[in-house]
């Protein structure tokens, strides 16, 4: 208590610091200063307004206009939800839709886990731990195309290292052909590649999650009894939820969007078994030149992308 | 003073954001074509192509000899992606733009009737190219509604290779092939398989199909693609790998570069690819290839002709260009016999003209004898404006039955529809 009263009797004076009410003065320098702020900031506004939402907003126009460029300039007339109606009775968007969710939802449950894992391995001390964590980056950090040429050819029949291995074990598991020849192989090398790529930064976050919880709650429950299963369910993974939260909602937005993994790997094939939602609209803008369905699409993305994004901050939130 | 001062700062900061729009708006504005320039006048024509390496270096070679020949036309070169989907993208993005160049550009043979649909290219009637000196079946690649927007530049028949140390005669049906391969795998344990064929899910699997398909008496008529010769060839290919085992799985990843490694290195007794497998260096084949390379049509099986599918690169003319003029002498200057010649010495093109075809052609590449020959039949893929969205759906039928996920017969009776569907899209559709 004694501590307390000094410190409420010091904020009204350093209110009155600041802000002398009845200033006029003062009043227009806070004015001007707040516009100077808006004009410092407005180049990087306008240039984001620029390359985010006017395409965005060029986009939804064109989701609800003819905008076929394959067919040259012909006007680019209204043709109300046309777009829209076509893409919800596509087979192969209702397919490619189907593919993205079962896609988003393994991927999201499976990188999770291994990465909850991963960040509490790299949050206890060990002799080498600086560097272990700044190499666990690394993938992350190697673009996407990249590490998917990688990963394709690692799992090559021929010249791949894992057909190789596979090889040693048992004779009759030699020249598998890893992509496009046969569907769940496909999509395990694709899962493989996708999570090698995004396991660590969801890692990383989580790793900052588990440093601001304090040691002394540990302390406590270890004097209380608890074994490392209780606490790990009782204390880390509540208190884990803020950075949980973040990880997921990055990595299930990453997941909706996959495609240069599998753009690389397997080119939506075999058929079109691995064919997502990014893959398919791919496809409308630059094969067909069809900005107009491929707008729809693309408005649709974004839109599942909000509702996912809504729910998951939802199902985060603390309970009152 | 100081909301003044900011007040100023503002008008003029809105004063710039204004003069940038008008200037971006002026810039945007100038992409249309001038008045046509003649091709006396001096003047810079933009070239763009996809070569690189050996190709790019002989196409400088030629543009170096037209220059000389030319001195008032200089030729810039603009290296476009050696990826074909890229390569088309970029030309698109700048046709879509508006663009006035490239002037002059090489063209996959499945583009220009795309390409004229849009209104991107030229119409060649004006400048009254010959096309019966070419090769008939590119310049049909080339001509869309009887106009003509494509001269060919290279013609690529794609055929069958086969060793012949191994293989004493060459096949002379679809059955034999398979006979072959096996007998081949039998006698050579070296041999990993019978035959090497492109089955990624890309362009080079149709070209494969279509290299096999007139055997059968197949036609790759988007109109009509569920017809009994289809099957069959569709069928053979499924066989071979499923049922012949003469083909491994991993064609399901394989393009025409593999293909050829493949080959080259002894590894498969056949192998369905392009001409310039026959123009690798020794140095860069196995011991036992070099000097026993065979190259012949698919072998017709009963009801059938021999087989081989179109492939090639062509020379088109923005339509927007004020440089059309100069850009058609360029044109007619690579599609001469001597510059074609030239290009094949060094870089194994074929020619597209059958008049580049000479005994002197033959003494320093014997095997432009067997492309001469595969000329003869090479069938053009669909020639159609909507040709993409049907080679999209073509290969997805290809991946489903080379990873045997659909028998070739199911794929085929699902595929026919769509493929029309696509190939008969228009605006209103």
């Amino acid at each position: 208590m004694a501590a307390e009263a000094p410190l409420r009797a010091r904020r009204p004076a350093l209110r009155w610091k600041s802000r002398p009410p009845g200033s006029a003065t003062t009043a227009r320098r806070t004015a001007a200063d707040r516009r100077l702020g808006y004009l410092l900031v407005a180049p990087v506004l306008i240039l984001l307004l620029l390359v985010t939402a006017y395409p965005l907003i060029y986009n939804l126009w064109n989701s609800f206009h003819f905008v076929n460029l394959s067919f040259g300039a012909l006007p680019h007339k209204f043709v109300g939800g046309q777009n829209y109606t076509k893409m919800f009775t596509s087979s192969a968007w209702l397919a490619a839709l189907e593919r993205t969710l079962a896609f988003t939802v393994v991927s999201v449950v499976l990188d999770t886990i291994a990465a909850i894992g991963l960040a509490l391995m790299l949050h206890r001390k060990f002799r080498g731990r600086g560097v272990l964590r700044a190499a666990v980056l690394i993938p992350w950090a190697v673009p996407t195309v990249v590490s998917a040429m990688l990963w394709k050819t690692m799992f090559d029949p021929r010249s791949g290292f894992v057909d190789y291995f596979l090889g040693a074990l048992h004779p009759s598991w030699a020249s598998i052909t890893w992509l496009n020849a046969s569907v769940w192989r496909s999509w395990t090398v694709i899962f493989i590649a996708d999570a090698w790529k995004n396991v660590p930064f969801i890692a990383i976050i989580l790793l900052a999650g588990l440093q601001v919880i304090p040691t002394d709650i540990y302390e406590a429950a270890r004097i209380d009894g608890a074994g490392t299963v209780e606490t790990f369910w009782r204390l880390t993974l509540p208190l884990l939820k803020p950075a949980l939260m973040v990880a997921v909602i990055f990595r299930t937005l990453q997941a909706l969007l996959v495609f240069d993994v599998i753009y690389i790997m397997t080119g939506g094939g075999p058929g079109n078994s691995t064919q997502t939602l990014s893959f398919l609209n791919y496809q409308t803008f630059i094969t067909s030149l069809d900005f107009g369905y491929g707008g729809a699409i693309s408005v649709m993305l974004v839109v599942m992308a909000l509702v996912i994004s809504y729910v998951i901050v939802r199902a985060f939130r603390p309970r009152t | 003073m100081a909301t003044s001062r900011v007040w100023s700062g503002k008008r003029r900061t809105v004063a710039a954001l204004g003069a940038g729009i008008a200037l971006l708006a002026a810039a945007c504005g100038s992409s249309g074509s001038g008045p046509a320039v003649s091709a006396g006048a001096k003047q810079t024509i933009v070239f763009a192509e996809s070569g690189l390496g050996t190709e790019g270096a002989q196409t400088q070679t030629a543009i170096n000899g037209f220059e000389k020949a030319n001195p008032n036309i200089k030729v810039k070169v603009d290296v476009l992606s050696s990826d074909s989907t890229t390569y088309l993208a970029q030309l698109e993005h700048s046709f879509i733009a508006g663009s006035t160049t490239p002037d002059v550009f090489e063209s996959d043979v499945t583009y220009p009737a795309k390409f004229a649909q849009a209104g991107w290219v030229l119409n060649l009637a004006s400048l009254h190219p010959d096309m019966s000196q070419f090769f008939p079946t590119e310049v049909a690649a080339g001509t869309y509604q009887g106009q003509t927007y494509a001269v060919p530049w290279f013609d690529n028949p794609e055929g069958l290779f086969y060793r012949t140390d191994l293989i004493k005669t060459p096949p002379t049906s679809p059955a034999q092939v398979v006979s072959d391969a096996e007998a081949a795998m039998k006698a050579d344990h070296s041999l990993k398989e019978g035959l090497a064929f492109e089955g990624a899910k890309y362009e080079g699997a149709i070209t494969a199909f279509l290299t096999v398909d007139s055997a059968f008496g197949g036609k790759l008529d988007p109109q009509n693609l569920n017809t009994p010769g289809n099957a069959a060839a569709l069928a053979w290919l499924y066989d071979a790998v499923y049922k012949n085992h003469i083909a491994p799985t991993a064609v399901t990843g394989w393009q025409e570069g593999q293909v050829q490694a493949e080959f080259s290195s002894g590894h498969a007794a056949f192998a369905i690819n392009y001409p310039f497998v026959e123009a690798i260096p020794a140095s860069q084949e196995a011991p036992a290839v070099v000097g026993h390379i065979g190259y012949i049509p698919f072998p017709a099986g009963p009801g059938g002709t021999p087989g081989s599918a179109l492939g090639g690169e062509m020379l088109a003319i923005n339509a927007k260009t004020a440089h059309s003029a100069a850009a058609w002498k360029f044109i007619e200057y690579l599609t001469s016999a001597p510059v074609e010649v030239a290009r094949a010495e060094a870089t194994g093109d074929p020619p597209s003209l059958p008049s580049a075809y000479t005994p002197a052609l033959y003494a320093k590449a014997p095997y432009f004898q067997n492309v001469k020959v595969l000329n003869g039949y090479s069938q053009p893929r669909p020639v159609s404006p909507n040709y993409l969205q049907v080679s999209t759906d073509l290969q997805v039928m290809l991946s489903s039955v080379f990873a045997n996920t659909e028998s070739p017969a199911a794929a085929i009776a699902g595929a026919a529809p769509t493929v029309k569907s696509d190939a008969n899209a228009t605006p209103s559709s």
